[in-house]
């Protein structure tokens, strides 16, 4: 094999903090090559200035044998590498063909031409994504395929793809690798962001392990095993600790009280005739397939999405109905949602981590005042900080500068401020590191210790067996199943949730 | 108050009772969950006897005896040691092993007396020696014909202590939705009382004042509670579904449906999954492959809960919609099991906890 892109000595710094530091990496023609590492070790800030996004403070590129240095993606794309965003980069007010289509249109277009064109490029690919339905109604899966789409459109001879597969179904997955293993055929190379390891040990060809932005391991991947790969990321073997922990009866928290009833709720299609209680000091675990109406289901719950005006159904909060039209009744009798999608619905990107913790007070209604306090703002900051473990170089950096395992803590820590009594964590792990992950973890047992009535929705089942005291399995928009985390086998939920 | 929560908010939810007299309220069932999550303990426990609606268990000198019929007979060995003209509504036994029964006529045996002027007493407990609590269902009804009363929306159940040496009775609660079950809490001086049709237990103190709800939204409706060492035991004969709630909304269907429908085939909660064609709701537990569903909308199922001290379920054992063991009417907990009274299949049951 040839090399078609080998990096030399990378760092990146940002405000003189390097990101990346001496990362030499290479890859070869017509193989995948699977980038590890925790959220922060710089594997993002590597694949970025591979494809233009941001240029590298020192260091070369060689690609195809010739030294680059991009300056925007467009001319990374021009010269065949394309990446596929962990945040989507889609126009979301544009339909799926013309996403796909972008940049390539005619003088002339024939929009039927296009959809047609789009229809059987994704069914090509085994994507069920309809290319007429506008981009903001899709959800993130939807989105992530027509991601993969449009980088697979542009006939790139590197594709870089960023936790492509966080937001994919398992057989959506399948799909995936099968996609993947397509385009390495043609000789296409591609690099691949991930934090589920399995994913790597068994479609990557080889493996880099990047940690705190150094090199710290690279070889073929039949020589890693899982252990091996976590005790390169994150200087210990930390797997067993989050995953491989069996559960016993004495495992299990105690039931407290009723808290929440939802009974017969329905939304349209999507969720119906839903019911379920959640109960205070346990952790209630929430699987479900994409499409199933987990997210949907709870999103009604706090106030964000409406159930049906005729017949919806009946949330009841300690005996008492209620029915929230926004978020902030729910938030007023303490039920938080702390989103799946942080980048868009969680945070203020721009803000800092002072203002997004504060913003988190201000929209609870417990801050009484009518001025901004700043001393309470950095107090509480430095407080959440402390206790989340937020990893930044102070309170005053913007939040979309932080790792995906500090953004979420952010996200956790501004919904754990507005005080909560029932609080559901969707997707709470989702493309954040090993070591967040288990900082995460404990931090969600530590609130169902503490009394609160925790839901975590999760789609990796692994998490929703370890941290679960029971699980409720969702299938076309109702709760079908409910099983004990001790008699809970991978094989038995997911049989509940496709049959 | 910023706008939109004075627009969407509170106010909406202060507007949703009103709308409902638009829109039609929600038929909405509280979910079996948590700790009645369904299971097939029920179904799978050990059969200790068949016998013809065995009904009201009850521990007499160590011994397990049970109502069938018009004979009051013994668990261990089946045998009859008393008999009646009429159906046993109702038994209870005290602790020297002296037995109360409560009649289909509504009379109540006590003591070698009998007691008139109750017209459907289905629940008995000792407070004493002297002293016998009776629940009367209904004023309108007789105890066999408590789906009538269900589909007349009464509530016209009463409780009542009656002093057996004089023969002196008096009312510590009415107009109650068929008070179905009464365990004495001496500890905390108040009568545990299951009350049917509101779905929920209450608490009616021994020394005068209003019942206090203990246990409210049951998904079914609960039969004779008993004290056990960790709470109590709570059977439910029958569970609630959506069709049922809904003919009972609707006055002018159900009326039509008590004139004109052989009561067994009343959309009303049953005893017993009757295998009828007539039998209402067979299309949702329809049969495919030979299966029925467990989990389809019925009218009877098996249902024994059981409560901790503060009334909060801790356990529960079923037998689903495909099940037998249906029309669980009186549990109690004899040698660490709890004994269940099946009276719609006619079987009496062994549940290890």
């Amino acid at each position: 094999m040839t090399s078609i892109i080998e990096m030399r000595q990378i760092t990146k710094a940002y405000r003189g903090v390097p990101a990346v530091k001496d990362v030499d990496f290479t890859l070869e023609k017509g193989e995948i090559h699977a980038l590890l590492g925790e959220n922060g070790a710089g594997k993002s800030t590597l694949t970025k200035v591979m494809a233009g996004v941001v240029e590298a403070t020192s260091g070369a590129m060689i690609y195809r044998g010739k030294k680059v240095a991009y300056a925007s993606p467009f001319e990374a794309l021009s010269d065949g590498i394309a990446m596929v965003f962990q945040e989507t980069s889609l126009v979301p007010s544009m339909t799926v063909a013309q996403n796909i289509y972008l940049g390539e249109e005619k003088f002339l277009n024939r929009l039927r031409g296009i959809y047609i064109a789009a229809q059987q490029f994704l069914q090509s690919l085994n994507f069920t994504v309809d290319p007429a339905a506008i981009v903001s109604s899709l959800g993130a899966a939807k989105r992530q395929m027509v991601e993969i789409a449009r980088a697979v459109h542009h006939k790139a001879e590197v594709i870089i793809f960023d936790e492509p597969t966080a937001a994919l179904t398992p057989e959506e997955k399948r799909h995936f690798f099968a996609l993947m293993k397509r385009l390495k055929k043609n000789g296409v190379s591609i690099v691949f962001i991930t934090h589920a390891l399995e994913e790597a040990i068994a479609h990557a060809d080889r493996i880099t392990i990047l940690r705190d932005g150094e090199l710290v391991a690279s070889g073929q991947a039949s020589d890693f095993d899982r252990d091996k790969v976590v005790r390169a990321m994150v200087g210990r073997a930390l797997s067993n600790e989050i995953y491989n922990v069996r559960r016993t009866a004495s495992d299990i928290r105690k039931r407290g009280p009723k808290v929440l009833s939802v009974q017969d709720i329905s939304m349209g299609a999507v969720v119906r005739n839903n019911s379920f209680s959640i109960f205070e000091g346990q952790i209630t675990g929430v699987f479900g397939l994409i499409g199933s109406g987990r997210t949907e289901t709870f999103k009604i719950v706090s106030g964000i999405y409406k159930r049906d005006f005729l017949r919806g159904g009946d949330i009841e909060l300690d005996g008492r109905k209620v029915r929230y039209n926004v978020p902030a009744s729910a938030v007023k009798d303490r039920i938080i949602y702390v989103t799946e999608d942080r980048k868009i619905e969680g945070f203020f990107e721009t803000m800092s981590i002072a203002e997004n913790f504060y913003s988190g007070l201000l929209a609870s209604g417990l801050e009484k005042s009518a001025i901004i306090n700043f001393a309470e703002m950095r107090a509480l900051s430095a407080e959440w900080s402390k206790t989340l473990n937020v990893k930044a170089i102070n309170d005053n950096a913007r939040v979309v500068e932080l790792s995906g395992g500090n953004q979420q803590k952010v996200v956790i820590g501004k919904a754990l401020i507005q005080k909560p009594r029932v609080i559901i964590f969707d997707e709470p792990t989702r493309g954040v590191d090993v070591g967040a992950i288990a900082e995460i973890h404990q931090f969600i047992n530590r609130l169902a210790g503490e009394g609160l009535a925790v839901v975590v929705i999760s789609s990796y089942l692994p998490e929703i067996m370890n941290l679960s005291d029971r699980i409720l399995v969702c299938r076309q928009g109702r709760v079908v199943e409910e099983i004990s985390p001790i008699e809970a086998t991978e094989e038995k939920i997911m049989y509940a949730a496709v049959h | 108050m910023e706008r939109p929560r004075i627009l969407l908010g509170t106010f909406g939810m202060i507007l949703d009772p009103l709308l409902d007299l638009f829109r039609g309220r929600a038929v909405t069932i509280p979910p079996m969950d948590g700790a009645l999550r369904p299971n097939t303990l029920l179904e799978d426990s050990t059969l200790l006897r068949e016998a013809e609606a065995p009904d009201s268990l009850v521990t007499a000198k160590g011994e397990v005896l049970f109502a069938s019929g018009k004979d009051i007979r013994r668990l261990a060995d089946g045998a009859t040691i008393a008999s009646f003209s009429e159906t046993i509504t109702a038994l209870a036994a005290n602790a020297d092993g002296a037995l109360a029964a409560g009649l289909e006529s509504g009379r109540v045996e006590a003591g070698g007396k009998s007691f008139e002027g109750f017209k459907c007493p289905v629940a008995l407990a000792f407070g004493g020696p002297d002293e016998l609590y009776v629940c009367n269902g209904s004023d309108s009804f007789a105890p066999s014909a408590w789906a009538a009363d269900l589909m007349n929306s009464n509530a016209s159940g009463s409780v009542w202590r009656v002093n057996l040496r004089s023969g002196e009775r008096s009312c510590m609660a009415r107009n109650l939705a068929f008070p179905y079950g009464a365990a004495v809490d001496t500890g905390k001086r108040r009568l545990i009382v299951s009350e049917s049709w509101r779905h929920r237990v209450i608490s009616v103190p021994l020394d005068g004042g209003s019942p206090v709800e203990l246990l409210a939204k049951l998904p079914g409706y609960p039969a004779r509670i008993v004290a056990s060492p960790s709470g109590y035991v709570l059977p439910l004969f029958a569970p609630r579904n959506r069709l049922i709630e809904f003919v009972l909304i609707e006055k002018d269907y159900r009326e039509a449906m008590m004139r004109e429908i052989d009561p067994r085939y009343w959309i009303a909660p049953s005893l017993s999954a009757a295998r009828s064609f007539l039998e209402p709701l067979q299309n949702g537990g329809v049969r495919s492959m030979g299966i029925h569903k467990p989990w389809s909308p019925s009218r009877s199922c098996g249902l024994v809960v059981e409560l901790d001290t503060a009334l909060q379920p801790l356990a529960s054992y079923h037998s689903r919609a495909n099940g037998t063991r249906h029309g669980i009417t009186s549990a109690i907990m004899h040698d660490g099991a709890i004994i269940a009274a099946s009276k719609g299949s006619g079987a009496i049951l062994r549940i290890m906890p």
